[in-house]
């Protein structure tokens, strides 16, 4: 608001009152552009506000690099500094994130990167939108027993595969298809989400997460050997941060706010690993230690992989966009087209 | 020479009631034993029992403190389903107009499964206790409001008659009559409810988890940690039969009157 | 002659069950004075109607044909005064209530009976032989003695009309014969008695089964014919009180029995 000054005799109460009218004015303002936030506290005219915001990680509390960087950014203060009130969530349903960022509820979340295109090409397509890709490579490998004899994609022809959810993912289609194996000659299973299933030899070959299972199994004497699409050629990614479109418009700079937290929280959990899972224990206190720490350091060195060690974590380009968007439609599993891959992410946060 | 008789009475009851079931646990845990390692069975499968007591005993305090928080969330649901399914019944039991209008709607939430309530739950009531105590409220509601009616209106009908001889009012008929006769349906439904809404709590969690059996359970189910999961699973096992007993002591203390809980003769 | 001086008037009663598939006629046109203090019973074969008129006359039921009055006015009148006892061949005790809390039920349902003078609960226990069990429970009774119980409920507030519905229906032979005269006594002795009726004799209505009972208890025995009920016979027993055991074997006893029994295995007209 532009100040005007007076020529009349006037003009030094009002020069004295205007700086106050117009801090008044852009209160006033933010008080009615911040809708559902009902909870803000009253100010002293020289503050920032306070923000409130929720943010909902996108599975139950453990060392989800994202998970990670929310969970130190709160314990070590960089949200206070940022004048941010954060209250973190762990979402119960798997989806249900997607929900409460629709309706308001919840501002922040993570999803992963072929999920969000997915979610972002359906019909009716979500408005989310990735503010920082933490995940460079994907999370999704497939397992085998490191005893079965099977050291190549090609040694998958004539074994029995596993797969979660309503079919085979892309990624496990690239691996065949950068094989050379003919589909027709591996058995497509079925199957829930017990590891069990691989170990007692229901199947050959089972889907996991990388920074999970394979762990998981070791731990309990089971070795296993992990193929990964991105070995293959696949240009698979990892966890992003997402919020919605119209929260990026509305208050871009609580979303800057946000992202310097979590990104500076997953730095100091890259530098610090022992303390970070302090952390995520105290999140996740059913947890083992041992685990989580695996976790993170898996996710750690996903986050770098690429040119992302030089640019920073969260570095996400058009061109990692394009290709993961060309390559879900070759394998027809996204529900539409997108017109324009750069409304999907948006690097506006991300130093260069 | 009291106090010998007393100790007998307490030799005796073990014996009676404690050995019998103990005895025969105790066989079945060691035919499980057996099994798991004659047919080398995965631990990440089925642990034997030894393990499973091993890693109870590593932390008992954990899964108490856990189990009571699982508790208290199903008593809760308990008291709550079952005062609502019992004021429901008194309303069906005097008029036949409410009962033809919201028995249909009892037998909706019967039918409904755990699995698909909880999450709608959750993203009602938010996070917390709240959904753990409605989904146990749920699970308690429907056999609470099916044995409240029966019982409302199973009632000795001479006395009905010698009651309404008397002018007596339909209150001084609910009061005197019709509640004394029911409570032995509702200790039956008591029986059947409780561990109902244990279970439903610990549904809950595994949807809300931020703590309980259900949460241990979960947790342990994902780090494929059996021991631990079987250990949750014996705890509320204990739980559920130590409410049982209980429920029966009491039932032989104020249902004394009831053939139900005098023995054969 | 008006209706007031008699302490029960059945008038043309009549009543039809139309809540099964079939109406079924239970009643058919039965009248009937009976004055105050009168024993009178009602004998008849299975499914005359005799528990039907029992509860019509307590006004548990309105008749479909005809009318009771009590007093000259309808039965509910007396029920609401609470001046109606009733007593059933199921003794109905509440099994949770103590001998002496059920006794003592009918004056929790009342709470204005201060309006006429009351037995006192303890001298009816004795009277009626269960002074030592007032803290039993009936589970712990026997058929017997719960029936005592059930009497000594339906006195204890002092009605003026007693309903009983073969009372001794479901005991044992021996029981049976020693209750009878255990009732005897008890409303026998009413005349002069501050305990029981300082008023004077109850009316009794008594419903049974069993020819001798009727005739040892009774002033007047009444005899219904079969489904549906109609009056067959209206006889007065001029025995003298107190009955005793050996005037049942005496010559007049023998022949009302005789004829009671005539009555009721003759073909029905």
């Amino acid at each position: 608001m532009r100040l005007v000054r007076s020529r009349t005799t006037q003009a030094s109460v009002w020069r004295t009152l205007a700086p106050l009218a117009a801090l008044l004015a852009a209160l006033a303002f933010l008080a009615a552009c911040s809708g559902d936030d009902d909870k803000s506290q009253p100010t002293s005219p020289t503050a920032v506000p306070l923000e409130h915001v929720t943010f909902m990680a996108g599975f139950k509390p453990q060392a989800n690099l994202p998970f990670v960087g929310a969970y130190i950014a709160q314990e070590k203060g960089f949200f206070a500094v940022e004048n941010l009130d954060v209250d973190i969530q762990h979402v119960t349903t798997p989806g249900d994130n997607f929900k409460f960022l629709a309706t308001g509820e919840v501002q922040f979340s993570t999803a992963d990167a072929a999920s969000l295109l997915e979610k972002r090409s359906g019909d009716p397509p979500l408005d989310l939108v990735s503010i920082a890709l933490i995940g460079q490579r994907g999370q999704q490998g497939f397992a085998v027993p490191a005893n079965s004899g099977i050291t190549s994609p090609r040694d998958w022809a004539g074994k029995t595969a596993g797969y979660k959810g309503a079919q085979v993912t892309p990624d496990y289609l690239a691996i065949l298809a950068a094989a050379g194996v003919d589909r027709s000659s591996v058995e497509e299973v079925k199957v829930g989400f017990e590891p069990q299933i691989l170990t007692e030899g229901k199947v050959d070959i089972f889907p996991v997460f990388v920074s999970n299972e394979p762990d998981t199994l070791r731990r309990l004497g089971y070795e296993t050997r992990v193929f990964e699409a991105a070995d293959y050629g696949a240009p698979t990614l990892g966890l992003t941060y997402v919020t919605t479109g119209d929260f990026l418009r509305q208050k871009p700079d609580v979303v800057r706010r946000f992202l310097n937290a979590v990104l500076r929280g997953i730095s100091y959990a890259d530098a610090y690993h022992a303390e970070a899972i302090d952390i995520v224990l105290k999140y996740a206190p059913m947890e083992q230690r041992e685990h989580q720490l695996y976790m993170l350091e898996t996710e750690l060195e996903a986050a770098k992989a690429g040119q992302a060690e030089a640019s920073g974590f969260g570095r996400q380009t058009r061109e990692q966009w394009q290709k993961l968007y060309d390559f879900l439609t070759q394998y027809s599993a996204l529900p539409g087209p997108i017109a324009d891959i750069s409304t999907v992410f948006t690097k506006q946060f991300l130093g260069e | 020479m009291m106090q010998a008789n007393a100790t007998q009475r307490i030799m005796k009851a073990f014996i009676a009631y404690v050995l019998p079931p103990a005895v025969a646990l105790t066989v079945a845990l060691l035919l499980w034993e057996i099994w798991v390692s004659w047919r080398d069975v995965s631990i990440i499968v089925v642990p034997p029992p030894s393990a499973v007591i091993e890693r109870f005993f590593e932390e008992p305090a954990f899964f108490w403190r856990e189990g009571g928080y699982t508790l208290y969330e199903a008593t809760l649901g308990l008291l709550a389903g079952s005062a609502f399914a019992i004021a429901l019944a008194v309303l069906m039991a005097h008029s036949r107009l409410a009962e033809r209008t919201l028995f249909p709607l009892a037998i909706v939430i019967k039918v409904t499964p755990l699995v698909a309530v909880a999450p709608v739950l959750v993203i009602l009531l938010g996070f917390g206790t709240a959904p753990k105590i409605i989904v146990a409220a749920l699970l308690s509601f429907f056999p609470t409001l099916v044995n409240a009616m029966t019982g409302l209106r199973d009632v000795n009908p001479g006395a009905l008659q010698f009651l309404r001889s008397l002018h007596a009012s339909p209150w001084q008929v609910f009061w005197k009559l019709r509640v004394p006769s029911a409570t032995p349906y509702l200790f039956a439904a008591l029986k059947v409810t409780y561990p109902l809404a244990l279970i439903g709590a610990v549904v809950a969690e595994w949807f809300t988890g931020d703590r309980g059996l259900g949460l241990v359970i979960f947790v342990a189910n994902s780090n494929l940690d059996t021991p631990t999961l079987f250990a949750a699973v014996g705890v509320l096992a204990i739980t559920g039969i130590t409410i049982n007993v209980i429920l029966s002591l009491l039932e032989r203390r104020l249902l004394f009157w009831h053939q139900s809980t005098r023995s054969v003769q | 002659m008006a209706s007031s001086q008699y302490h029960v008037s059945l008038r043309d009663l009549s009543h039809v069950f139309t809540d099964g598939r079939q109406p079924l006629r239970a009643l058919a046109a039965v009248s009937l004075d009976m004055p105050p203090g009168q024993f009178t019973s009602v004998i008849g074969p299975s499914g005359c109607g005799k528990s039907t008129l029992l509860r019509i006359t307590a006004g548990l039921l309105r008749p479909s044909g005809g009318q009771a009055l009590i007093h000259g006015r309808p039965p509910q009148q007396a029920q609401r005064a609470r001046d109606i006892g009733f007593v059933f061949q199921d003794p109905a005790l509440l099994p949770w209530r103590t001998v002496l809390g059920n006794v003592r039920l009918p004056l929790e349902i009342d709470s204005l009976h201060r309006s006429r003078p009351l037995p006192d609960t303890e001298e009816l226990l004795h009277i009626v032989g269960l002074a030592d069990f007032r803290g039993y429970y009936p589970h712990q009774l026997s058929g017997g003695m719960q029936q005592r119980a059930a009497i000594a409920r339906a006195l204890c507030f002092n009605p003026s009309l007693l309903l009983m519905d073969e009372p001794f229906g479901a005991l044992d032979e021996i029981t049976r014969s020693a209750m009878r005269y255990e009732l005897l006594r008890l409303w026998e002795a009413q005349a002069p008695s501050a305990t029981l009726a300082p008023s004077g004799r109850k009316t009794v209505l008594f419903v049974t089964h069993s020819i001798a009972e009727a005739i040892t208890l009774s002033d007047r025995v009444i005899v219904l014919s079969r489904r549906p009920g109609s009056l067959r016979a209206d006889i007065e027993v001029e025995l003298p009180r107190p009955r005793t055991q050996e005037i049942e074997r005496s010559q007049p006893f023998l022949d009302y029995a005789d004829h009671l029994r005539d009555l009721l295995t003759e073909v029905p007209l």
